[in-house]
């Protein structure tokens, strides 16, 4: 085959978003490693890797995509999306990314990566025996050497019990208002188990029954180390599951960017078929089904001025488009915000690897500072942002249902 | 390639490496591929060797070198031109993004000098907590770099009222292969002291010299803005009243002209529904509040006038910034027309305004390539977007068409993307006999030509010439 012939089958479709990049560098403008100081050599950048793509077109570059030579330069890509904003010819970056990273070879720490699902589920299962080992300096120094997690890093505690064991439990008829099928993704399931505790408790106290269908993790962290094929089969096992209870009458609720952006954006582009796209126009957010419900009258907030807040503008949120949501519902609940739009540079787990600590650590100086300055509460929508926010700045992040559910009150059901 | 110019050796990069640090040179396949190219529809023209220096010296060290072993120089900024101002000649691409500090901010004396490399962008977010801004706007203010724009005499949007960046050096600290580092200019804002340096090397694009610092005059922010698009059933009608508003003296900060298909593209990549049009005026005052709103009102007067069917006013800052976001979104207008595009830059005499928009729809349709025209119409500015599934030959023919006739107009090939490699061929014909005087000029600072080669002269040109 050709260069041009093993690039379109790489690529596939994805291969005339590479051609139809003018270089312009908007994308340089706001992507977070692009604009590090180890970044100063375009290769680095950006606009750098989709010109490395033409040049391979071109047949002007000679280092083979499946090289560590050529995979070092388009790993400092973390997937963050907001070259996706910026792009005036809608390059599609990140996932041609996905597809030129999915020519790597796959590594153990690339393997773990691709099904963080299931060790997350070991994680849980084995708690506190897997809480005490990850705390523990032979157990972290493991980690590292097999996963490529950096040993200063944070890592979140896990819980006793899952979220999906705890709604299942209390599975019911049809509520007065409805049924919502739960998307949770790994990180509320297993560590953040108390809010979604409570946020289920809010919704069945609205009226909802809530369920946890069978499902597996969001996928994104197979999709940013290349692992197309488990991406794939973990959006495939997703649709399928969901689609019955969209089928059955259910929407599907999300309180996890992540989430979100795999169900509405991921899902339909990775399988791009009928049931995935009905999926996705049946996900939305809690957050937004809180305001709907509160402009339907049917909560209300507690009138309370707390004062000032910072809310960080995670790349997931602004990805997800719910930012303007997320502002309305902490405004309702009495908070004035201070916003932060600067990428904290952990994307994921990529700041949290042995390999980037130092460059995340850069990245997010800046937010870094500003957050310890401001000396405010801090709210952010994404898991490994407020990790991140926690561990560089000693400040408590919550996710900004924290904040809210407290003070929302049913009002009719 | 030239025998003319020796190839870069080990020797060279040796002598790179031990002068700018190992990090800061580089002959890696994937740093000379992505410095091959810039934002023109044209192909890679690899360098030998890429450097990164970090000061003035190493930069003026590196041309002195190159000048001595006769090895092509390729300064290079955000990399974002749109005439292939590439290593065409091969040899060192000075790759300016090391040196992007700000290095003084005079506030008293409302100036900033500062490093080649800074963001366009970048700087003016540092420069709003004094109140001032440096004005010139390009579309791709996001990306391009300061140095560039001098080098390239960039503008845009604002170029009708604050001009363009020529208007805003002050003067420079640059590197020349003979001459080493020389710092040219004053801090005022106007002088009478004999041949005019400073301006000359603004828009040469690296023909006589490198950039290392460079010191620019600086605006307070406007106290206000008021901005509001209109809409026109003909282009003749819209193109009417840009020659009113602008006859009439009225103070315009921006008079955009969007024809229908850049609007279409704009409706598709931002969403945005426009009224049954077939052109779109977008236009901004700046002063006072009650200034601006009184000019823009004698603007929309005169829009009125000339059958502009549709007022919206901008009554926000969210909805200014969304009608801005329009304009630059009309970049995908060019990207939409065809699997190849490419971008003219040509400015008009005001008077045949209405005339070129025509003629370049009659010239797209002759060479089987789809058209659309925006640009910054209260100077003249005109971008006509070419696009074809077809031949890129067809797109050059119809470009080169409209460029003659531009040329036969009176007006310039030109008005801020620069000349490059892309118009090179119409120099002898846009500058008569001062083409000649310009070659004279470039001997003189750069006597082996070493700067450049192959942007803006041909370098058969330049060892053509004599004295």
């Amino acid at each position: 085959m050709s260069k041009k012939d093993v690039l379109e089958e790489l690529l596939g479709d994805y291969l005339n978003d590479v051609l139809k990049c003018v270089r312009c560098g908007f994308c340089n403008s706001v992507c977070p490693t692009s604009n590090a100081s180890f970044s100063y050599k375009d290769s680095k950048t950006s606009r750098g890797r989709i010109v490395l793509l033409q040049a391979k077109y071109n047949g002007v570059l000679q280092i083979p995509i499946e090289s560590d030579e050529f995979q070092e330069l388009i790993d400092i890509c973390f997937g963050c999306r907001r070259c996706l904003e910026v792009c005036p010819a809608s390059v599609r970056i990140p996932q041609v990314i996905w597809r030129a990273k999915s020519a790597g070879p796959m590594r153990l720490n690339k393997l773990l990566l691709a099904n963080y699902g299931e060790f997350e589920k070991l994680g849980a299962t084995f708690s506190p025996l897997s809480n005490l080992l990850v705390k523990s300096g032979f157990g972290r120094s493991i980690l590292e050497a097999v996963a490529g997690i950096d040993q200063r890093a944070p890592f979140p505690t896990f819980h006793g019990s899952s979220l999906e064991r705890y709604i299942r439990k209390r599975q019911g008829g049809a509520g007065s208002r409805g049924r919502l099928a739960y998307f949770i993704d790994v990180f509320t399931n297993y560590h953040e188990v108390d809010l979604g505790k409570k946020t289920v408790q809010l919704l069945e106290e609205m009226g909802y029954s809530v369920e946890a269908p069978r499902q597996k993790e969001a996928g994104t962290l197979a999709l940013e180390c290349g692992a197309l094929d488990n991406a794939i089969k973990i959006a495939r096992f997703n649709v399928d599951s969901f689609y019955e209870s969209v089928r059955r009458g259910a929407r599907i609720i999300t309180t996890s960017p992540a989430a979100y952006v795999a169900m509405k954006i991921d899902y339909p582009e990775l399988l791009g078929d009928e049931k995935s796209r009905i999926v996705a126009d049946n996900t939305l957010d809690v957050i937004e089904l809180l305001l709907n419900e509160y402009d339907g009258g049917v909560v209300g907030f507690v009138d309370q001025d707390d004062g000032e807040a910072v809310y960080h503008h995670s790349c997931f949120t602004k990805a997800s488009h719910l930012t303007g949501h997320v502002k309305r519902l902490l405004d309702l609940a009495g908070y004035r915000l201070v916003e932060f739009e600067e990428c904290c540079g952990v994307a994921g787990v990529w700041g949290l690897s042995k390999k980037h600590y130092e460059e995340a650590k850069e990245i997010g100086s800046k937010l870094f500072a500003k957050i310890v300055q401001a000396g405010l509460p801090v709210f952010s929508q994404s898991e490994t942002c407020r990790l991140q926010l926690r561990h560089h700045t000693g400040t408590e992040v919550k996710h900004p249902l924290e904040g809210v559910l407290d003070r929302i009150r049913v009002r009719r059901t | 390639m030239s025998s003319y110019f020796r190839r870069v050796e080990d020797k060279d990069f040796d002598f790179l490496e031990k002068l700018c640090g190992s990090g800061n040179v580089s002959t890696a396949e994937e740093d000379l591929v992505t410095n091959a190219i810039d934002a023109q529809l044209g192909g890679f023209h690899k360098p030998e060797v890429v450097v990164w220096p970090e000061n003035s010296e190493q930069v003026a060290e590196i041309l002195s070198y190159a000048d001595r072993n006769r090895i092509p120089v390729y300064p290079r900024g955000g990399g974002t031109g749109l005439t292939g101002t590439v290593p065409v000649y091969r040899g060192i691409v000075i790759n300016l993004k090391r040196m992007n500090r700000i290095i003084e901010v005079d506030e008293d004396d409302m100036q900033v000098r500062v490093q080649p490399g800074m963001v366009y962008d970048n700087l003016n977010k540092e420069l709003e907590r004094y109140g001032l801004f440096f004005p010139p706007d390009p579309s791709s203010g996001a990306s391009c770099t300061v140095g560039g724009m001098v080098a390239s005499n960039a503008s845009g949007l604002k170029a009708v009222k604050y001009g363009t960046t020529r208007e805003y050096v002050l003067g420079f600290e640059a590197a020349f292969p003979k001459d080493g580092l020389l710092r040219l200019g004053t801090k005022t804002f106007k002088y009478s002291l004999g041949f005019d340096m400073v301006k000359m090397m603004v828009g040469s694009q690296g023909t006589l010299g490198v950039f290392t610092e460079i010191s620019l005059r600086l605006r307070p922010l406007p106290e206000s803005m008021a901005t509001a698009a209109s809409f026109f059933k003909s282009i003749v009608d819209a193109n009417k009243t840009i020659y009113s508003i602008v006859r009439r003296g009225l103070d315009v900060a921006a008079l955009e002209f969007i024809d229908r298909p850049t609007m279409d593209a704009i409706s598709e990549f931002r969403n945005i529904k426009f009224p049954d049009a077939e052109a779109m005026l977008l236009i901004e005052t700046h002063g006072s509040a009650k200034a601006a709103a009184e000019e823009l009102e004698r603007c929309i007067s005169v829009v009125r006038e000339n059958g502009g069917f549709e007022i919206w006013h901008a009554t926000s800052k969210e909805e200014r910034e969304r009608l801005w976001a329009a304009r630059k979104g009309a970049y995908p207008a060019v990207l939409k027309l065809g699997r190849y595009t490419l971008i003219s830059d040509v400015i008009i005499p005001l008077s045949h305004l209405v005339e070129s928009v025509n003629k370049a729809y009659e010239i797209g349709k002759k060479y089987g390539v789809r058209t659309s025209c925006m640009g910054h119409f209260g100077d003249g500015n005109l971008h006509v977007n070419w696009g074809t599934d077809g031949s890129v030959e067809d797109l050059h023919r119809a470009n080169d068409e409209l460029n003659r006739w531009v040329i036969s107009i009176g007006g310039a090939v030109s008005g801020e993307h620069g000349i490059g490699t892309e118009k090179k061929r119409y120099m002898k014909l846009q500058h008569g006999v001062s083409f000649k005087m310009m070659l004279k000029i470039k001997k003189l600072l750069d006597p082996n030509f070493i700067l450049v080669p192959g942007i803006i002269f041909e370098l058969e040109d330049l060892l053509g010439t004599s004295g």
